[in-house]
């Protein structure tokens, strides 16, 4: 029996003109899209300290009735427990299927996108550090920055991925988008007619990724590659973002989106 | 229950207050005859200087020279050698009175030599604490008068079960006159408020100038620091899981105390009076706020060996702009500063209210907004409390270890609330006269050598608003600074 779904329900990121990277903003796609599948309606605050008023320290969380949820796995559980599911139709081995692939785009596409933001010289310099700064006065902002990056280069070392170079890591990203490519085919959606968490979290990424401008296009023209792709992120955002508050997505087709998400 | 931190005990020659006892020789029956005999001093020495600057040694002890007669010259000894003890360069000091020797020796010519001896360049201590569910482990490192004009520098270093703080602090004093004092500090620390379900942890630097002007002390201090919050637990309310994150606050400060109590726990007679003003956010950061607030205590010896003492306590916090005041400039201020410098513990104001320490019968700081069972603190506040301390019944003890007790008899009132800066002084006012909390009761008050007392006491709240937690019947206390 589904519970009622609170009128309320607020998805808290950080500020979106001026603060959210690339990879928060994917994450908080991902999770948009997969309530506006399940249609359940939330509404996107901005904080600046987002962040750090999530209970695991990732964004986005959702705060529905008293209870406070981060990050895309557990929301999704989250929204099983109130009766809204969008696998329920599968069968064991396409949920396997389907975990699978999505552990692909986290450990793939996530971290590309994390390399590429905190590992890069040139974007931490010219896009990261100011943006992530943005909201805090000199000189907490270089010291928040600083040590974010000190975080996440520690985790990349931690899984291997500090030796990589750029090229290897673009490499990474096109073979993962090969991947999805080859397993969405010409379907709609990854499964049967229906969109499930894997198409939003694939969603979440790929239209960031192909709307977000960032020092160079390299990033985004390994996902152009595959047209498919393309048309996926198209239909998902006419379907579910279209008609909605013209701020949550801007059309995939505008190349030189006014509403660029990185600067 | 938990504790408020007490302040680190140590070889520290601070003020004496009434424990001083007098030195030297005992007047004798010739005293008289002593007495009119005119004197001259013609020498001081000193014995065990080491690496402390003659300069300074010359301004504590030029009264000496001015002695007349020789009751004098013992009085004028005993004051040169208190000021050299406050010095804090010092482990001990002895003063011996002799007549003049040698070939230019005057008939009435003394001599008065200064025995010094000065504290080793480095000393240590550690000691284990234990709070509020929590361990930990304090080591502490002093370098008293380490350019020879007693500046010091202190380090602390607290290593706990669940928070590590440390501290780093600079002290100089204007030589010649030693409450005029600079200092320099660094530090970080943590804290856990349960009452809030927050978590805090500050990381500053400040400079503080203290000066006497006439009889009040004054305190400018500049501080930075960066504030990062953080709920206790996941079931935090939101409004503190709202609050969460980092600031910097870069804010002036000053405070002014007036004391003329004869001790600062317990006292017998005299007055307090400190007022204190913050001012954020308009040299840096990004935390803009006006904040004021007072301390008045008043006492009063009455017959029978008893005590009548009024207090009072009062305080605004102004948001400056168009953000709120945070919950972090709300918290007490019970930073180290206290284990450093040689007064700032006093200088702890904070706006909540409720607990032992404060309006007694309430739960510690459980008076006023809140969320979800969190405790928010509020942006006005006034307490006040009338006690009646009295020996305890038939003396038990007497002269001895029951002069450390006291019964005492309280009737605590205050109130907590948020202002509306909109409407004018007189709304503000309304509002912190309605809902006013009260509790009466009695109980008996341990004091702890000079600087903290125990309370056991038995209380009855009253006027309790929903949302307050309270703790009537028997409340327990441990701290330095009681309503």
């Amino acid at each position: 029996a589904a519970e009622p779904w609170p009128e309320n329900a607020a998805l808290y990121q950080q500020l979106k003109e001026e603060q959210i990277l690339l990879s928060d903003n994917a994450s908080s796609l991902a999770v948009q899209a997969f309530l506006q599948m399940c249609n359940l309606p939330v509404r996107v605050v901005c904080r600046a300290n987002a962040e750090y008023m999530s209970p695991s320290g990732k964004v986005p969380f959702i705060h529905v009735g008293n209870q406070v949820v981060s990050e895309l796995g557990p929301i999704v559980q989250f929204v099983k427990a109130k009766g809204h599911s969008l696998s329920d139709g599968l069968d064991e081995v396409q949920k396997a299927e389907m975990k699978a692939y999505m552990e692909l785009v986290n450990n793939m596409l996530l971290t590309a996108e994390l390399y590429l933001q905190w590992c890069d010289d040139v974007t931490v310099e010219e896009i990261t550090h100011p943006r992530y700064g943005s909201p805090y006065p000199w000189p907490l902002n270089r010291i928040l920055s600083y040590q974010k990056q000190w975080e996440i280069r520690r985790k990349m070392k931690a899984i291997g991925w500090a030796g990589k170079s750029l090229e290897q890591v673009l490499e990474d990203v096109d073979q993962c988008c090969q991947a999805l490519s080859q397993r969405l085919g010409t379907q709609p959606y990854f499964f049967n007619k229906h969109p499930t968490e894997l198409d939003a979290l694939v969603f979440g990424h790929l239209f960031t990724i192909l709307t977000t401008q960032l020092t160079s296009d390299e990033l985004c023209e390994k996902v152009k590659n595959y047209s498919n792709l393309i048309a996926f992120c198209r239909c998902i955002e006419q379907q579910y973002f279209e008609g909605h508050d013209k701020d949550s997505s801007s059309s995939a087709t505008s190349r030189a989106a006014k509403r660029s998400l990185l600067r | 229950q938990s504790l408020e931190p007490l302040p680190m005990s140590g070889p520290d020659f601070g003020a004496l207050g009434e424990e001083a006892e007098l030195v030297e020789v005992e007047p004798e029956v010739k005293q008289e005859i002593l007495e009119n005999k005119d004197v001259v001093v013609q020498h001081v020495h000193f014995d065990g200087l080491g690496r402390t600057k003659d300069d300074i040694i010359m301004y504590e002890i030029c009264d000496v020279f001015k002695a007349k007669n020789l009751i004098d010259v013992m009085r004028k000894s005993h004051e040169a050698r208190e000021k050299l003890l406050r010095l804090g360069i010092f482990r001990q000091v002895e003063v011996l009175i002799d007549t003049c020797q040698g070939d230019d020796a005057l008939p009435n010519g003394l001599d008065v030599t200064f025995e010094v001896a000065e504290l080793r360049r480095l000393t240590g201590s550690y000691n284990t604490m234990v709070g509020n569910n929590e361990g930990s482990m304090v080591l502490g490192l002093k370098f008293p008068n380490l350019f020879g004009r007693a500046e010091k520098v202190t380090f602390q270093f607290s290593y706990g079960t669940k928070e590590t703080s440390y501290g780093l602090s600079f002290f100089k004093p204007q030589p010649g006159n030693f409450e005029r004092n600079f200092s320099v500090n660094l530090y970080k620390v943590t804290g856990q408020f349960p009452w809030s379900s927050l978590r805090e942890t500050d990381r500053g630097v400040s400079t503080e100038f203290n000066f006497p002007i006439w009889k009040t002390n004054h305190t400018l201090k500049w501080e930075g620091v960066w504030r990062e919050l953080g709920c206790l637990a996941r079931t935090a309310s939101f409004s503190v899981r709202e609050e969460s994150g980092h600031s910097l606050k870069s804010s002036l400060s000053h405070a002014m105390v007036i004391d003329s109590r004869n001790s600062s726990i317990l006292p017998r007679r005299g007055a307090l009076l400190k007022i204190n003003q913050e001012l954020a956010g308009y040299t840096g950061g990004d935390v803009s706020f006006l904040k004021e607030d007072f301390e008045f205590q008043l006492n009063k010896q009455l017959l029978w060996d008893s005590v009548f003492s009024a207090s009072l306590w009062g305080g605004m916090l102004i948001p400056i702009g168009d953000k709120p005041s945070s919950i972090a400039d709300r918290q007490a201020t019970f930073k180290s500063f206290s284990l450093f410098s040689n007064k700032s513990f006093l200088n702890c104001f904070q706006f909540y209210l409720g607990g032992p320490t404060s309006v007694r019968g309430f739960s510690m700081y459980s008076i006023g907004p809140q969320s979800e069972g969190d405790y928010l603190g509020g942006e006005a506040y006034w307490a006040g409390g009338l006690h009646l301390y009295t020996p305890l019944p038939f003396r038990p003890g007497r002269g001895g270890f029951g002069d450390l007790f006291r019964t005492h008899f309280f009737l605590n009132a205050g109130n907590l609330c948020n202002l509306n800066y909109g409407d004018g002084p007189k709304a503000h006012l309304q509002k912190l006269a309605e809902y006013i909390r009260w509790s009466y009761g009695a109980g008996i008050v341990l004091r702890l050598g000079n600087i903290a007392r125990l309370e056991l006491n038995y209380c009855f709240p009253m006027g309790v608003q929903s949302g307050d937690r309270i703790c009537d019947g028997v409340q327990f206390g441990a701290g330095i600074r009681f309503l």
